[in-house]
């Protein structure tokens, strides 16, 4: 029978604060409308800090009846989401003066495009937007508008920098569609946003564009998380789905870089959840004095359970190139040429948007025949379950910040198996095994090495969960969220 | 007739590199292998495939791939970027949207030639049993409130893959709107239960088309009208009709239910639509001259050459949504915004409109050239050109709704409707048709060159209209 260390000692009650006005959390594309790592931490902080009212206003695509996933604390409300990409048919347009003589989309251009956007001209035109909403549809169909978007934006792809090579030469499609995202940059701006005492932006992309608008109106502070890079994100994704296409490649990353930068600018603290991120926010630009890591934390309140011996490999997350299934699938049938009996189960959604790389997966499963030694098992809303049925934990990502399935798998004592991107390498220190991103065969190497060898696994998973309660509690990280609050709401 | 685009702006579906995720890396377990400067270039070049587009690019290449650290990374990015060379002219990427929407026009098409035949057939017998009169003003009620329902039908729900579950989950508010509709004609004028029966019916129409089911509503129609030529009291065929049509579209709907996530367009939208198809049909009808309930198929029959040429044209207009953005690629930046009459926009709008003039022309000229009484009536080429002219305005009003410039095409047709009026009570011109074509070109006057105008460059209509709605 494994024992576990128990946790007896009492855990620190957090009082805390009431605010006149609440927390604005702006997130993009999770919580609450879509599961995942981000969403729970989203969950968990509002439901950690009862004391404290928060507004959720969520970016999302649109087109889609929205229907959120998690029930919200009493503690929250959700402000009417953004949604991007939808339909949208103004019956009236106020007149309106311009801003400095230049329309809407020149000056988000020059303001996002260029390798060292003009910040200050971009927040300009983003509060422009704010303060007039009817004219952004107007502006961006005026033949005046496309006219100077399209003399700027010769000018700004010819403008050379140290840093790139010579931007791509955009034929007039690339142009509108690029375009049409500044337009939805635009509307981003446009919405209005609650009073609030502190705004949390979840991501240094879209998620900052009202809150760089309201902090420039009302003075609020601004206290930007990072799960994950952003702007590496982006890069990791035009890299893997662009590169056959420079302009929209161009377009994708110098936006990205633009709303990081200015996410960055704006922001009063950068909270990473991991050091490895604040490395790469620092190499950005970012002050190391604005730079506070907060890890995830999780509740353990129950002790974990034995594993089941039943030679049970267990991955959690959305099917997304990010989570590199492939990689997985190579890594189960290596397995399960050593160890027959060994079975394998991927719980998660599909990614939103990548229907086409959950059938390539799918194809990848039947062309190595592995049957039902893998299993897709889609989402559940009970990973602890899930967890304690297996012996180990399995995490293949290329790109992580700091994933709470590591969390969940420390908190039920289970080993881990992961690639060392991101954050893993910090957590994962004692408690699990590691090899390259894509590194099929030491991957394989260590998942038979911990089936084979259940006391080794056991022993990863008591050392997993000891080091949880020592540093990554839900209490600790709230703690910590409050006591940035609160000092960024005192200046 | 042109119907409304749902257009997914935006959504173009990215070709999926192959992911070949089986790495060569050295068999080096727990640790990222190791690497020098030497190999950083070698390591771009494989992951990448070509040079690096800038420092962050390559930084995060060897941060990924090779393990190093993001300031090292950094650090070491800025010698591996080649910032020499000319800037190349690329081809942007599109991949068009899918077929569906292109099934619910010609559906809808169909729906409404069985309309029209349908009056064709019905007017003779509603004539003698209601008489003319009575029949034609339930004709001028009727037909622009059902063409008004369809578009609204179509804008807020069937131009949609998942359009029939979308409008089954508002069948009971719909079913009130249409009894809201419905019970005030019967309760008010004799022949409102009349006017009120074809609105259910030709309604239905538009629902049992997308389904699927042209035919089986074709067929029933068709029973219908047997069922009214024969029987003495009309208003049971009828009531028939709509009781079959109606639990029909139930049936439709049930059978394509989906769990799905996909929204309903905007109501706000859906009534603009409604408007546009209601002042259509209205302009069609508000020609006294035409006489919809004479004896015979005249003019309804001469109404068919008509529908079927805007319908061939409003068919071809639906290459305007991939012709534009096709046409655009390879085209420079200095070209984006040039006049080009012979720009893919320009050329599919001349298409169509050639399409429907020659269709329609065609067909005319056969029907008077049809040697029997059975057409009937007077042989006024004035009424096909009158009706010619509608469709062209329908075609140009449709196309105008869906690239979002609805208040265009509600001053086109506000228009028309005054002229047709104006004709109609001063002119006294005794010209069949007469008004019906001046209010319709009227309506092609003011709405015709903004069209042009727009579709000349086709960089501006497809960065300022049809992907900014």
């Amino acid at each position: 029978m494994l024992t576990y260390t128990d946790s007896t000692a009492p855990r620190p009650q957090t009082r805390l604060r009431r605010h006149e006005k609440g927390i604005l959390m702006i997130t993009e594309g999770t919580y609450p409308y879509a599961v995942g790592g981000v969403s729970s931490w989203c969950d968990a902080i509002i439901s950690g800090t009862p004391g404290t009212s928060w507004d959720i206003l969520a970016i999302v695509a649109g087109h889609k009846r929205l229907r959120p996933k998690f029930t919200l604390p009493p503690n929250a409300r959700i402000a009417r989401p953004v949604e991007l990409w939808a339909e949208a048919i103004p019956l009236s347009s106020q007149p309106g003066v311009h801003g400095d003589g230049h329309s809407i989309p020149a000056r988000l251009l020059r303001g996002l495009v260029p390798w060292r956007g003009d910040q200050a001209n971009l927040t300009a035109a983003l509060v422009n937007c704010r303060r007039r909403p009817h004219a952004v549809r107007r502006e961006f169909r005026s033949r005046a508008s496309w006219q100077e978007y399209l003399t700027t934006l010769a000018a700004v792809l010819a403008e050379p920098d140290r840093h790139s090579a010579p931007a791509p030469l955009y034929d007039a499609l690339e142009a509108a569609r690029l375009y049409q995202t500044l337009y939805w940059v635009a509307q981003t701006a446009a919405v209005t946003t609650p009073e609030c005492s502190l705004l949390h932006a979840t991501a240094a992309g879209w998620s900052v564009i009202p809150a760089i608008v309201h902090k420039e109106l009302f003075g609020t502070p601004l206290l930007l998380t990072e799960h994950g890079v952003y702007l590496r994100e982006a890069y990791l994704a035009s890299i893997r789905q662009l590169s056959q296409w420079p302009a929209r490649r161009h377009m994708s990353t110098r936006l990205a870089l633009g709303l990081t930068r200015a996410a960055y600018a704006a922001a009063d603290a950068v909270a990473p959840v991991t050091e490895a991120n604040a490395a790469w926010e620092r190499s950005l630009g970012v002050e190391p004095a604005r730079i506070t890591v907060i890890p995830n934390g999780i509740s353990a309140d129950a002790l974990p359970t034995a594993p089941p011996a039943a030679q049970r490999v267990i991955a959690l997350g959305r099917i997304d190139p990010l989570k590199d299934v492939q990689t997985m699938l190579l890594v189960a049938d290596a397995v399960t040429r050593w160890l027959p009996a060994a079975r394998f189960e991927y719980w998660g959604p599909v990614s939103a948007g990548e229907d086409a790389y959950a059938e390539l997966c799918v194809r990848t499963h039947a062309q190595l025949g592995l049957g039902d030694r893998f299993r897709f098992m889609g989402a559940t809303s009970d990973p602890e379950t899930v967890i304690r049925s297996g012996d180990l934990v399995l995490l293949t990502s290329i790109s992580e910040g700091m994933p709470m399935t590591l969390l969940e798998a420390m908190a039920q004592g289970r080993p881990v198996v992961a690639t060392s991107v991101g954050g893993v390498p910090g957590v994962v220190q004692g408690c699990g095994l590691l090899a390259a991103p894509g590194d099929v065969q030491g991957l394989a190497a260590a998942i038979v090495m911990l089936l084979r060898s259940p006391a080794l696994a056991a022993q990863l998973g008591r050392r997993g969960y000891e080091r949880l309660l020592r540093r990554y509690t839900l209490e600790r990280c709230v703690a910590s969220y409050q006591s940035l609050i609160t000092e960024l709401i005192g200046r | 007739m042109t119907p409304v685009r749902h257009q997914a702006v935006g959504r173009e579906t990215v070709e999926r590199e192959a992911s070949t995720s089986a790495h060569a890396a050295p068999n080096v377990a727990f640790e990222p292998a190791t690497s020098t400067d030497l190999y950083a270039p070698g390591l771009l070049d494989a992951r990448l495939g070509r040079s690096p587009q800038d420092t962050i690019e390559a930084a995060i290449v060897l941060e990924a791939w090779d393990g190093r650290a993001a300031g090292e990374a950094i650090a070491s990015a800025g010698a591996l970027v080649n910032r020499n060379g000319s800037p190349v002219l690329t081809r942007g990427h599109f991949e068009a949207d899918d077929e569906l929407e292109r099934n619910s026009v010609v559906g809808e098409a169909l729906a409404l030639v069985l309309s029209i035949l349908s009056v064709a057939a019905w007017a003779s017998p509603l004539s003698i049993r209601f008489g003319a009169h009575p029949l034609a003003q339930a004709i001028r009620v009727s037909l622009p409130v059902a063409i008004a329902v369809q578009w609204m039908l179509r804008s807020r729900y069937l131009s949609r893959r998942h359009g029939l579950s979308l409008l089954a989950r508002d069948a009971i508010p719909l079913s009130a709107l249409m009894l809201l509709i419905d019970l005030p004609l019967i309760c008010t004028v004799s022949w409102g239960p009349l006017a009120a029966l074809m609105i259910t019916i030709w309604a239905a129409g538009t629902i049992l088309t997308r389904r699927g089911w042209g035919l089986v509503y074709a067929a029933v129609l068709a029973g219908g009208t047997v069922a009214l030529r024969d029987l003495g009291d009309p208003y049971l065929p009828l009531s028939a009709l709509a009781c079959i049509t109606t639990l029909l579209c139930a049936a439709a709907l049930l059978t394509r239910r989906t769990g799905t996530d996909e929204r309903s367009g905007g109501v706000s939208r859906a009534l603009l639509a409604g408007t546009l198809g209601g002042g259509l049909g209205l302009l069609l009808v508000a020609d006294p001259s035409l006489g919809w309930g004479v004896r015979g198929s005249y003019p309804a029959l001469a109404l068919l050459p008509a529908v079927l040429g805007s319908f061939w044209g409003g068919y071809h207009l639906w290459d305007l949504y991939e012709a534009i953005p096709r046409g655009l690629r390879g085209v420079p930046l200095d070209h984006a915004s040039r006049v080009g009459l012979g720009d893919p926009a320009m050329r599919v709008f001349a298409g169509a409109v050639a399409r429907l003039i020659t269709t329609a022309t065609v067909l005319s000229a056969a029907l008077l050239l049809l040697p029997g009484s059975w057409i009937g009536g007077t042989d006024a080429v004035s009424v096909f050109m009158a009706f010619g002219a509608v469709s062209l305005t329908s075609m140009v009003v449709s196309l105008m709704e869906s690239l979002s410039l609805q208040r265009v095409a509600l001053i086109g047709l506000a228009t028309a409707l005054a002229t047709e009026a104006a004709v109609q009570y001063l002119a006294h011109w005794r010209i069949p048709g007469a008004a019906l074509a001046a209010g319709a070109s009227a309506g092609l006057i003011l709405t015709v060159p903004p069209m042009l105008g727009l579709l000349a460059r086709s960089g501006r209509v497809l960065a300022t209209t049809m992907w900014i709605r």
